[in-house]
């Protein structure tokens, strides 16, 4: 993440940088900040979210779709039920925000006045060339495909990754004046000496471009092919042929894309690999939408040799695996050549990993060493002074989101590098510490709500089509899935200055998140962010990380706007629980102002006597029913600061009825309700 | 701690409606404990003074800050030209607060907008009770340590009186009888014996019966009389 000014920083961004992060931002290698997207999602504010996403994620939409999520499988909520659907709702602010995103684009100057080339387009390259284009350098990409975005573009099938999705974020790229040299191999197309020459500085982000193959006895038959080669050839529709019957080798994440395209194909697809079913490198939910779609796997057994007749793919022979990995946990595969079983196929596609490709370096100055370009990790330097090199090529294989980190990292060794600045110790570090799990003694609090289902296109349907298989959340379920989130790290925060110790927010919190001694100081991990406590702090010391406390106040004289005085028709101000009414529910009746809540915890009792002072003729609260209230205590308190608020009225002569509170209430009936009008 | 608790609003409207500057000021220490006078409560004051000037069409400036405490100049200094810009200071401190400050600006009117009400104790959330009375000769080694001053709708010093009934006060049923409580304290200590003693007539000079009261340092008022000046 290079430092930029324009940046765009969510609320309480340089609160939350020095403390422990979320463990779902923590998880996510790009750190990105989560718990503020989807506590901005929850409001409605899908252009914001898109803004938190974007800014350290120049690859969002692509990984809204193909992520492997490592910050779900961090979420806090998996000790209570099941993680937020992160990804799904990244993918749904990011199809909501798309005008803006659109509107947003703009061509950025060669300020710098220097030049950088970068050699391949995938996650990591990408990455580069929207960093330094953001700092004013002139950025040109050398790709080989016929279209930008590396594997994902090349790779990885469109029924998973719809190309319309990385073309939005390609698009961003672009327009901001990075050019693309397509068609363009380095090495064969143009010299690596001259891209060297004629730039200030060189990216190489060239992946892993090779797939592996096996040595076993006719493994150059016909019908015998490599994974990338295949996945590359369906994709750019190269009118690649394949069996009825197809095997393929392999247990990862690739062998499960290989083994899907090819039932896309029409084929029977049974899968070989040494692994058990527990132990399959592959993601368990890209197993079990394999084995949805009819493919079989056969775990533990070894591929032996091919059995070809006339030159063509008959038979596999296979041995059964004893065991994978070698005391040490190394990948080390034994086997009992004497149990052998021999499976039919009439192609054989071997997914057993990849390689990069360096031949295009050969006489360049760059050092190969052991088929690796020797470089420094902390500075991204090969060993050659303004070529950098970054992604998978030095990474090894990961995902997509781990190469943009790396990407990240090399622009700003980059930059720093054209700055005469660049050494040791100054590049980015996406390692921070987590705020612990959630404590045993709270989780009982903790209401399990089960995750909104992700809906998929029928397998029997699906594996006929490339066709994208994955149904995107409507409105209503993005907002009910958002609401899940326990905002961890966006939590309450003591001014010590103002604090006198007066135990308040230790008597409210019902999750025991205070310690007050000389003054309050409230435990991250325990804390949900209900943001009770700030309201009932009578020295005002509160505040909360992942939004402003006076906002609405602030806003009010705004959101109620400069009214008739001979109006006839009531204004109302509207304080809304999303998690009740969702955001459909913001549109109502004129006369209604609406301020959303994300819970009614939040609500004031100077923000209704705000609402009266800026002339609103009348207080409407929507909120949960008692019992789906998503935190603890929140009708206690709520009932407490109405009787307040009533009271206060009262001693101005305002009469109570002018607020009402509705719970079961549907949106709809609002207009009809006698109240609002 | 000090307890208070708002006056009516009328009062306070009574008080401050000729003014067209005011500033509300809390005070974050005592009276913010009990939720009274702190920070919040200036804040929820000043905008009801808001809404009723719009009601009343009166254009008054109303502001509301706070500070840590009312009662010392270190934490009044760094405000005081904020302070001294106003018609009307709203001091939502206890009395102490109200006084100090008034001696301090002169020339600025200082208003409370509390009752100050007794030295308290805080049982639990919302609940404030009163237990000493601060009358300056302390005598609650010889009563189990429960006022009679404070806690005695009399204060008596040898009691109970006739009408303590079944622990509760004559002057209401709603007030224990302290002289009741300790009895069953002392019991409790095994020093019932001590109430055997009678006590003499108290002397109230040190409580308000003798004039204002001032207490100083005896080591910082005699380095003060040998320097001639204060010290710093
Ligand atoms: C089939 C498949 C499925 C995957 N699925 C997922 C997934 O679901 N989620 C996930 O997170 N990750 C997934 N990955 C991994 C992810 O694609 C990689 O981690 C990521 O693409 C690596 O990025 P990179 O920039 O390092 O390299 P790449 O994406 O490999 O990009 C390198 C680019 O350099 C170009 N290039 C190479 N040599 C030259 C040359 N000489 N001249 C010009 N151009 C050159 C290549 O054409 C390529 O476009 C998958 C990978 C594969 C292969
Ligand atoms: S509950 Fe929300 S903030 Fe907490 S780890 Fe999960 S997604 Fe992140
Ligand atoms: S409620 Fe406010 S003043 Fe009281 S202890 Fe908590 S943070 Fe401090
Ligand atoms: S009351 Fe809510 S916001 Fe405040 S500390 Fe407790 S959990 Fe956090």
């Amino acid at each position: 993440m290079v430092i930029q000014e324009q940046t765009y920083r969510p609320y309480g961004y340089e609160i939350k940088e020095k403390r422990p992060f979320s463990p779902c931002r923590s998880a996510c290698p790009v750190n990105t900040d989560v718990q503020a997207y989807i506590a901005l999602i929850s409001t409605g504010r899908y252009n914001e979210a898109f803004e938190v996403i974007r800014s350290v994620n120049p690859i969002a939409s692509a990984c809204s779709y193909i992520c492997h999520h490592p910050c779900e499988q961090a979420c806090r909520r998996c000790s209570i039920d099941e993680p937020l659907a992160i990804r799904h709702l990244k993918r749904f602010a990011l199809e909501k925000a798309s005008g803006y995103r659109r509107s947003k684009r703009r061509i950025l100057k060669n300020t710098q006045g220097k030049n950088i080339a970068i050699i391949g387009s995938g996650p990591s390259g990408l990455t580069v060339a929207n960093d330094l284009a953001d700092l004013g350098y002139g950025v040109t990409i050398y790709e080989k495909h016929l279209a930008l975005g590396g594997m994902l573009a090349s790779a990885i099938p469109p029924y998973r990754l719809p190309r319309e999705a990385l073309q939005e974020d390609i698009d961003d790229i672009l327009s901001k004046g990075v050019k693309a040299i397509l068609n363009c191999q380095v090495g064969k197309d143009i010299s690596l000496n001259e891209i060297i020459q004629k730039n200030d500085a060189v990216v190489i982000a060239v992946g892993l471009s090779q797939s592996r193959s096996l040595n076993i006895p006719n493994i150059d038959s016909d019908g015998v092919l490599l994974a990338i080669p295949f996945l590359t050839s369906v994709v750019f529709n190269r009118g690649v042929k394949i069996g009825k019957n197809v095997l393929v080798i392999g247990g990862g994440n690739v062998a499960i894309d290989v083994a899907r395209t090819a039932r896309r194909l029409g084929s029977n697809v049974e899968m070989v690999c040494l692994e058990s079913a527990e132990e399959m490198p592959a993601w368990k939910w890209e197993i079990e939408e394999a084995m949805e779609e009819g493919i079989k796997i056969r775990n533990r057994w070894g591929p032996n040799a091919v059995i070809k007749e006339d030159e063509k793919v008959k038979e596999l022979e296979v041995i059964k695996v004893l065991s994978v990995f070698d005391k040490q946990g190394k990948f080390n595969p034994s086997f009992d050549k004497n149990v052998k079983d021999i499976i039919q196929a009439d192609t054989i596609i071997i997914t057993i990993g990849q390689m990069s490709d360096n031949s295009f370096a050969k006489d360049s100055p760059l050092k190969i060493e052991g088929g690796r370009f020797s470089w420094d990790p902390n500075t991204q330097m090969t060993n050659h002074p303004s070529v950098f090199i970054t992604g998978e090529v030095v990474t090894g294989p990961g995902s997509a989101i781990a190469a943009v980190a790396s990407g990240h990292k090399t622009a700003h060794a980059v930059h720093l590098f054209l700055q005469g600045q660049l050494k040791p110790g100054l590049l980015p570090n996406f390692e921070k510490e987590k705020i612990e799990q959630i404590p045993e003694e709270i989780k009982g609090k903790i209401k399990p709500q089960s995750r909104l289902k992700i809906l998929h296109l029928e397998p029997a349907i699906r594996c006929q089509t490339f066709d994208h298989f994955e149904r995107g959340y409507d409105e209503e379920s993005a907002l009910k899935e958002a609401g899940r989130c326990r905002g961890c790290g966006g939590g309450a925060i003591v001014d010590s200055s103002r604090c006198m110790a007066c135990l308040t927010c230790k008597r409210v919190c019902p999750y025991g998140a205070p310690i007050v001694k000389a003054y309050s100081e409230i435990r991250p991990e325990f804390c949900q962010a209900c943001g009770l406590c700030v309201s009932e702090c009578p020295a005002q010391a509160i505040s909360m990380v992942s939004y402003d406390v006076r906002e609405i106040r602030d806003n009010m004289p705004v959101t109620i706007g400069i009214l008739n005085p001979d109006r006839k028709i009531p204004v109302i101000a509207g304080f809304f629980c999303t998690h009740h009414v969702g955001v459909k529910g913001f549109q109502v009746p004129d006369n209604i102002r609406v301020i959303p809540l994300s819970c009614v915890s939040r609500l004031d009792v100077l923000d209704i006597l705000k609402a009266f002072q800026c002339g609103a003729d009348k207080v409407a609260i929507l909120k949960c029913p008692e019992d789906s209230c998503k935190y603890e205590s929140v009708n206690t308190r709520f009932s407490l600061r109405l009787s307040r608020a009533k009271k206060l009225l009262q001693m101005l002569s305002i009469q109570p009825e002018k607020i009402v509170v509705l719970s079961e209430l549907e949106v709809g009936e609002l207009g009809d309700n006698h109240f609002f009008k | 701690m000090i307890v208070g608790s708002q006056k009516p609003f009328d009062e306070i409207w009574e008080m401050i409606q000729s003014f067209k500057k005011i500033l509300v000021l809390g005070c974050n220490t005592c009276v913010a404990v009990c939720h009274a006078g702190g920070s919040k409560e200036a804040e929820i004051l000043s905008e009801m003074i808001k809404v009723k000037a719009k009601q009343m069409s009166h254009s008054i400036d109303v502001n509301s800050m706070s500070v840590m405490r009312q009662c010392e100049n270190e934490y009044l200094d760094e405000f005081m030209d904020n302070i001294k810009s106003t018609d009307l200071v709203l001091s939502m401190a206890c009395g102490v607060g109200v006084n100090f400050l008034s001696d301090k600006i002169n020339a600025v009117p200082v208003y409370p907008a509390l009752n100050t009400s007794f030295y308290g104790g805080v049982p639990k959330e919302g609940l404030f009770i009163e237990l000493c009375a601060g009358c300056g000769n302390c005598i609650l080694h010889l009563t189990g340590g429960i006022c009679p001053i404070a806690r005695c709708s009399k204060s008596l010093m040898n009691g109970p009186c006739g009408g303590t009934d079944k622990g509760k006060c004559e002057v209401s049923k709603d007030i224990d009888c302290a002289w009741f409580l300790i009895v069953e304290r002392m019991k409790l200590l095994g020093a019932l014996e001590k109430l055997y003693d009678v006590q003499p007539p108290r002397d109230w000079s040190t409580s308000f019966h003798g004039g204002p009261r001032k207490i100083s340092l005896e080591h910082i008022k005699a380095y003060e009389e040998q320097q001639g000046g204060q010290i710093r």
